[in-house]
């Protein structure tokens, strides 16, 4: 086990925002949280980033405990919903504080790793928010964290940009073999991007598992099935409803070359779904949704 | 819990000492007081009015002079408060005002009126724009009294405050311009100080003190008082 | 009524400006060479600047500290209690001191002494609560996101204060800082009633020539509060220009 969340409870006066929390996160693994607002996610988050106290449980990472150690000497750092970087340094200069020994070299390496490496003397405010947000991903990628924490980056860009770093993001943690914890609210992103996750609700943990599990048994995950004579092969889910009239299929991305793709039908529909099932362009599928069933 | 209790105790250790003599009512002279109320109302309203409005006006200018004159209302700031006080000695003396209500009143407002419009200033940002946009589409009748007055009645009560505070430590500016011909409590304070009277100096102390302190509730209460007021009328 | 109002301050910004004008005017028959070479006015600025630069300095360090700690730990009354020395007069904060350094009060320092030591601190009990504030507004607008991000770099708590909130302190500490010089180094009440008659700060002897029948036409007062003006105006300017790139970009860059 790589990182082990264990009993952890925060009360914010009479609210217990966190209620006993229990998890793992795999080495090498993407985890993500999965909650609505209020659910206890972000504060997760910073508990163990630390930024935050709880009231009682442990953090423990490769066996040693996260709690015993101040927020910047845990090595593990943060990309949060905005860049943050720091205005009154240049792009490469925000990189290169972050580096252990104030390397330039390095933080042009980092830059070059998400493709900004021509940026280095530009000044924060004028990149695009895209471009910050890479930034802030070199930033906390020069500061060799053991544990990345990504806290719903990907809220304040337009949809294009946020598929595009999603994949991107998804690709250089695995190629760098990091450990990833990212918290969201968007149930799509988390199934896009996570081989495992959390679902957190009022501070509890409601389930655990791969994408696949919860696209099966997790109510709200893969609400929408394809069904066209034959049933996926891996579902054992209960068809309930049938939606709108038969749509020919257009497109299918499979964004990160894993286990869920993206499939674009015609009227502009878009439905994630495993990528194993053979749906094939241009045919015209039913969509139907499934059982909400309560793990 | 001791840091806080220490910061407390240094901050009011001054006043120790101030409780440790029984202030006797001694006032040599009523004028003294009549001009130290009198300024401190004519000076604080004018205070408020010009600011305020000018604030307001700085906050929706789109005149290309705006960074100009932004700058020009607070560079007094940062010219030393004496120095302007001895330009100003010689251009009311050319004038004729030296030793005239006039006069002092001038070099009084010359000295609060760039401390009020940076408090103006920041009450404003700290509302921000988006609301105070929305307070522009009401009536003007409506706007000042509904809006602008309830949200700004803190930062006027502030303004007064800090006007009356200017205004009670000048005695350089009073005796200058003044001539010594208008006495207020701060010259007799100074002036029974020197004279080496303790008990007249420690009542016009406490009177120093006790005067802004008046103000900050009197104005509390009618801001209170008459926001409510303003707020019923809208039930 | 507006533009009336606005016209009205602009005419009454525009009297400081009007008065230097007057100052160097009357300045024009002051024999330079014996004002710079005359030990009373160098004794002077001597201690004028010895007393600017602590009290000044000890200020801002400490109403800093206090906004920072204020408003990380939320202490509400501490807070209230801090404001309170700035409406007590200036007159009355230096009675006030007068009275605890003076045989009954402490006692361990002279109320009167040469090294103005009951000055310094009379001024920062008053300037400490101005500086408090001026930064108490900066510390509850800033963007705690800043430090949380450079406590999750692994920077070390110096490091976490030099680029996550001293680039965000500096309008307002050159604001303070030049606000505090130019009421400290040429004012009276205070240094008049706590300090001695040898050597006096600047702005005491210069006042005292002036008002003082024995100087009455003497033009040095003006061409020192002159100089003087000069001097902190020079000031004002270098350092802000010095700096405005940074705050521009600072102002471009942040997010709130």
């Amino acid at each position: 086990m790589s990182l082990n969340v264990q009993a952890l409870r925060k009360q914010y006066r009479s609210r217990q925002v966190l209620d006993g929390i229990d998890f793992d996160v795999r080495l090498h693994d993407i985890h993500a949280i999965v909650g609505v607002s209020g659910s206890g996610k972000s504060t997760l988050l910073r508990i163990i980033a630390g930024l935050e106290t709880c009231d009682a449980g442990d953090v423990v990472f490769n066996d040693r405990s996260l709690l015993d150690f101040p927020a910047h000497e845990r090595r593990v750092t943060m990309l949060s919903q905005t860049a943050l970087l720091f205005p009154h340094l240049t792009v490469g200069e925000n990189v290169t504080l972050a580096t252990r020994t104030r390397s330039r070299k390095q933080a042009e390496h980092w830059l070059n790793v998400v493709r900004l490496s021509d940026r280095y003397d530009a000044e924060v405010h004028e990149l695009s928010g895209g471009e910050q947000q890479r930034v802030s991903l070199a930033r906390a990628l020069a500061a060799e964290p053991t544990l990345l924490l990504l806290d719903e980056p990907f809220t304040n860009l337009d949809p294009k940009l946020k598929l595009d770093l999603q994949h991107f993001i998804r690709e250089l943690v695995k190629d760098l073999g990091l450990t990833a914890l990212l918290v969201t609210h968007d149930r799509e992103e988390a199934m896009l991007m996570a081989d495992r996750v959390t679902l957190l609700e009022a501070g509890k943990v409601t389930m655990t598992g791969t994408a696949e599990e919860l696209y099966e048994h997790a109510p709200g995950f893969g609400d929408f099935l394809m069904i066209d004579g034959d049933l996926l092969s891996s579902s054992r889910v209960t068809v309930t409803e049938t939606v709108g009239e038969p749509v020919r299929l257009l497109k299918k991305i499979y964004r990160f070359g894993q286990c869920f793709g993206e499939y674009q039908f015609e009227g502009g529909r878009t439905v994630i779904l495993p990528a194993s099932e053979s749906f094939e362009v241009g045919m015209t599928y039913q969509v139907k949704r499934k059982e909400e069933k309560h793990a | 819990m001791i840091r806080q209790i220490l910061i407390i105790c240094l901050m009011l250790i001054p006043f120790f000492s101030l409780f440790l003599r029984i202030p006797t009512v001694e006032t040599e002279s009523v004028t003294a007081m009549a001009n130290t109320v009198g300024l401190t109302v004519i000076l604080s309203g004018v205070n408020v009015w010009l600011s305020m409005t000018f604030a307001w006006w700085l906050l929706w200018t789109e005149s290309r002079w705006r960074n100009a004159l932004e700058w020009l209302v607070f560079l007094p700031l940062f010219i030393p408060m004496l120095a302007t006080l001895f330009g100003l000695y010689l251009i009311l003396a050319e004038s004729g005002l030296i030793g005239t209500y006039v006069g002092v009143m001038i070099s009084l407002l010359v000295v609060t009126l760039p401390y009020s419009i940076r408090l103006a200033s920041n009450g404003m940002a700290v509302i921000g724009r988006p609301l105070l946009e929305q307070a522009r589409l009401l009536p003007f009748k409506r706007r000042i009294l509904f809006v602008l007055f309830p949200l700004f009645s803190r930062t006027m009560r502030t303004i007064a405050l800090f006007t009356t505070v200017i205004l009670l430590s000048q005695f350089a500016l009073i005796q200058l311009i003044g001539a010594g011909l208008i006495p207020t409590v701060t010259t007799e304070l100074y002036q029974s100080y020197a004279g080496n009277n303790r008990n007249l100096a420690l009542s016009n102390t406490w009177m120093l003190i006790l005067i802004p302190v008046l103000i900050y509730f009197l104005l509390s209460v009618m801001s209170r008082w008459t926001v409510r007021i303003l707020k019923g009328r809208l039930q | 009524m507006l533009r009336s109002n606005v016209a009205l301050t602009i005419i009454v910004s525009l009297l400081p400006l009007a008065s230097l004008i007057f100052l160097g005017m009357e300045a024009l028959g002051t024999d330079w060479g014996a004002l710079f070479t005359d030990e009373t006015w160098r004794d002077s600025l001597f201690i004028t600047l010895y007393v600017v630069g602590i009290s000044t300095f000890l200020s801002l360090v400490i109403g800093t500290w206090l906004a920072r700690v204020v408003v990380q730990k939320r202490w509400r009354f501490t807070s209230a209690i801090l404001r309170i020395p700035m409406f007590v007069p200036h007159i009355a904060a230096a009675y006030l001191f007068w009275l605890l350094f003076s045989g009954g009060g402490i006692g361990w320092v002279e109320a009167n002494e040469r090294n103005y030591m009951t000055v310094i601190l009379t001024y920062i009990w008053k300037e400490t609560p101005f500086v408090f504030l001026m930064m108490l507004g900066t510390y509850e607008q800033l963007n705690r996101g800043y430090v949380e991000m450079a406590k999750t770099l692994q920077l070390s708590r110096f490091d976490q204060f030099k680029h996550a909130e001293f680039p965000f302190l500096i309008k307002p500490l050159l604001d303070s800082t030049w606000i505090l010089i130019a009421f400290v180094s040429f004012a009276y009440e205070i240094p008049a009633l706590l300090g001695v008659t040898y050597p006096k700060l600047l702005g005491v002897l210069a006042y005292e020539r002036l008002s003082t029948g024995l100087y009455l036409e003497a033009t040095e007062p003006y061409a020192v509060a002159l100089i003087w003006t000069c001097l902190v105006g020079m000031g004002v300017l270098v350092s802000y220009i010095l700096t405005s790139s940074i705050r521009r970009r600072i102002e471009r860059g942040v997010r709130r």
